[in-house]
């Protein structure tokens, strides 16, 4: 018994040293695509002044108050566009990943390497769930300097175990979306629209006091919602202990369904391909 | 519809002191259909520890099929497929463990990054620490001839470089089972030459090989055992010799005096037709003669004496691969 116990650690320890492979190979990757790396930034810029301007024009009276205090709209809109975005390219990349390993004939080679899908799943976006919240958190802190925002210093720990508990789910949804992708090629609309859904209803860039009274009851569930409000209140406002452990928990329930979730899906996915023998077709 | 097979003993089990050779893959009756296309149908195979056994066939045989079920990347509908003993399907782990393949198509490699560091990567996921990676990386890049172009990134490879460093790639485990699918299709002679040379060395070193082919001729003095498949059936099964028996058209080359036609069609005393007399592509004196069947060699040769031609040399035809693949394919069409 102890002998299994130890050949199944070796070999866990084996394949999440796979992993190191998979983040020199995209780090590697990005890195040669220099101009691309430094356009996002770019772009997160120009999102950040446009949303600057929209605040501008917003009725202060509109927006929630953090412990007592009401935030600007650009303190209530930075996080928003932190966490979507963050949202939205996690889940494009981990989707995408495995599109262009199809289209780049890569997928059937790694697939034939005695590496378990888990690992080549995981592989495939540990860089960017690495990356993506590194770029988050560098987001808010130079919007936070240039646009002279007031987050609390002592709400970053907690803002970032928030992310913490939050990144497998946005990991569970890209896995999905990655299945989708594998099955039906370019059909991963069904989860683009149910991305798209999560964000419009999680009130990243309006208060859900805007939305109608139906619609705020489902907003409430959501977990871009969660995760979004536990980050303006950590940022904004810190965040006792209860309440953290609370946010963070119900966040890492959803995320343990949304990762089993997505394995399942990318797990039928493959099989169903591999039935079909249309694995390496693009 | 004939399956031509021959019984012969297999590959290194000739000499009677050797052992028999292991056999590592072992493919029975197999099925496969993809809607109403039936892409193998009882398609059976046995390939030998060392030995390369090519398989050939024409656009839409089965080739990749068979490779893939191989793999464990496609299921069968029914048959039996062992691979060191293991279902690949089943145990596809342990047996891409033990498994290099070279897929067809151009791309297979991370066009951005440098040939070295694929290499690493995949060796990676072969389980190698990044140390043996690197060191197993650098070996290989040397014996395919890329060392030199080891530290740019692949999209500057040409095809062949491709094509050697996708070889290598397959060399990472050091295969008990060497799948390659179409590696010197779009390659020029040397290269061609270059991949077969280490695919050679690496059966040598004991890896069973199944090698697909349109190159019909590179077989030659290859490849230890051919299969040719069509329309996902096996055609004939054996040994390039007895392949090579289907081509046989009893053809002679001549080298003639004195004979004043160009082309003639040879008859016995009797009226018997004997044969057809071409001249050969090597013009002058040289002459291409080809038996009718049942005819013998000296009748004709006396026909000819007959019509004032004076034998200056005669030698048989060497038969090519792709004649006797035609003869196969079309006689089972037919």
């Amino acid at each position: 018994m102890t002998a299994l116990a130890a050949a199944l650690s070796s070999d866990a320890r084996a394949e999440l040293s796979k992993v190191r492979a998979f983040l020199r190979r995209d780090l590697l990757t990005a890195w040669s695509y220099r101009v691309a790396f430094f356009s996002e930034w770019v772009q997160l810029a120009f999102q950040a002044a446009l949303f600057y301007m929209v605040g501008r024009i917003v009725n202060p009276a509109t927006l929630p108050t953090y412990g007592g205090t009401r935030a600007t709209y650009m303190e209530f809109v930075a996080v928003g566009i932190a966490v979507s975005v963050f949202v939205a390219v996690t889940v494009a990349r981990v989707s995408a990943q495995i599109r262009q390993e199809q289209l780049a004939g890569t997928l059937e080679a790694l697939l034939l390497t005695p590496t378990t899908p888990a690992t080549i799943q995981l592989g495939s976006v540990a860089y960017d769930l690495l990356y993506v919240p590194i770029r988050m958190g560098i987001f808010l802190l130079l919007v936070a300097l240039g646009f002279g925002l007031h987050f609390h210093a002592s709400g970053v720990p907690a803002a970032a175990l928030i992310l913490v508990a939050f990144i497998p789910f946005v990991w569970g949804l890209g896995i999905a979306s990655a299945a989708a992708t594998l099955t039906v090629r370019r059909g991963t609309s069904a989860i683009s629209y149910l991305l798209t859904g999560l964000m419009l209803g999680s009130g990243s860039y309006f208060p859900i006091a805007a939305f109608p009274a139906w619609l705020q009851g489902l907003a409430r569930v959501n977990p871009l919602t969660i995760a979004v409000d536990g980050m303006r209140h950590a940022l904004l406002a810190g965040m006792s202990g209860g309440e953290l452990l609370r946010t963070a928990g119900i966040l890492a329930a959803t995320s343990v369904v949304g990762v089993i979730g997505g394995a399942l899906a990318f797990r039928v996915a493959l099989r169903r391909e591999r039935r079909r023998g249309t694995l390496g077709q693009y | 519809m004939t399956v031509v097979a021959e019984a012969t003993v297999r590959a290194g089990a000739a000499a009677p002191a050797s052992p028999p050779a292991l056999e590592v893959v072992t493919v029975d009756q197999v099925k496969r259909s993809f809607g109403v296309v039936q892409a193998l149908d009882g398609v059976s195979l046995a390939i030998a520890q060392g030995e390369i056994h090519a398989l050939v066939g024409p656009n839409g045989a089965g080739k990749t099929t068979l490779l893939r079920v191989l793999t464990g990347l496609v299921e069968v509908d029914s048959g039996f497929v062992r691979i060191m003993g293991l279902d690949p399907s089943r145990s596809m782990r342990d047996v891409h463990r033990r498994l290099g393949v070279v897929v067809s198509g151009a791309r297979s490699f991370y066009m951005r990054i440098s040939g070295r560091e694929n290499l690493v990567f995949f060796a990676r996921l072969h389980g190698f620490s990044r140390r043996e990676a690197v060191a197993r990386a650098d070996e290989l890049l040397d014996a395919v001839d890329l060392g030199d172009a080891a530290r740019r990134p692949v999209s500057g490879y040409s095809t062949g470089m491709q094509r050697r460093l996708a070889v290598a790639r397959a060399l990472l485990g050091e295969p008990a089972l060497l799948l390659i699918d179409e590696a010197t299709h779009d390659l020029d002679p040397q290269s061609a030459a270059r991949v077969r040379a280490l695919v050679k060395e690496a059966a040598r070193n004991g890896a069973a090989v199944l090698w697909t082919t349109q190159r019909l001729e590179e077989i030659r003095g290859f490849a230890d055992r051919v299969t040719l498949l069509d329309r996902g059936t096996v055609r004939f099964d054996g040994t390039l010799p007895h392949l090579l028996m289907h081509a046989a058209r009893d053809q002679f080359l001549l080298r003639l005096s004195g004979l004043r036609v160009a082309r003639a069609q040879l008859t016995g005393p009797d009226g018997t037709r004997l044969g057809a007399l071409t001249p050969s592509d090597a013009g002058g004196d040289h002459y291409v003669l080809t038996l009718d069947p049942g005819a013998v060699l000296g009748d004709a040769l006396e026909a000819l004496g007959s019509m004032g031609a004076r034998l200056l040399s005669c030698s048989e035809a060497t038969p090519s691969v792709e004649e006797a693949y035609l003869t196969l394919i079309e006689g089972a069409r037919t």
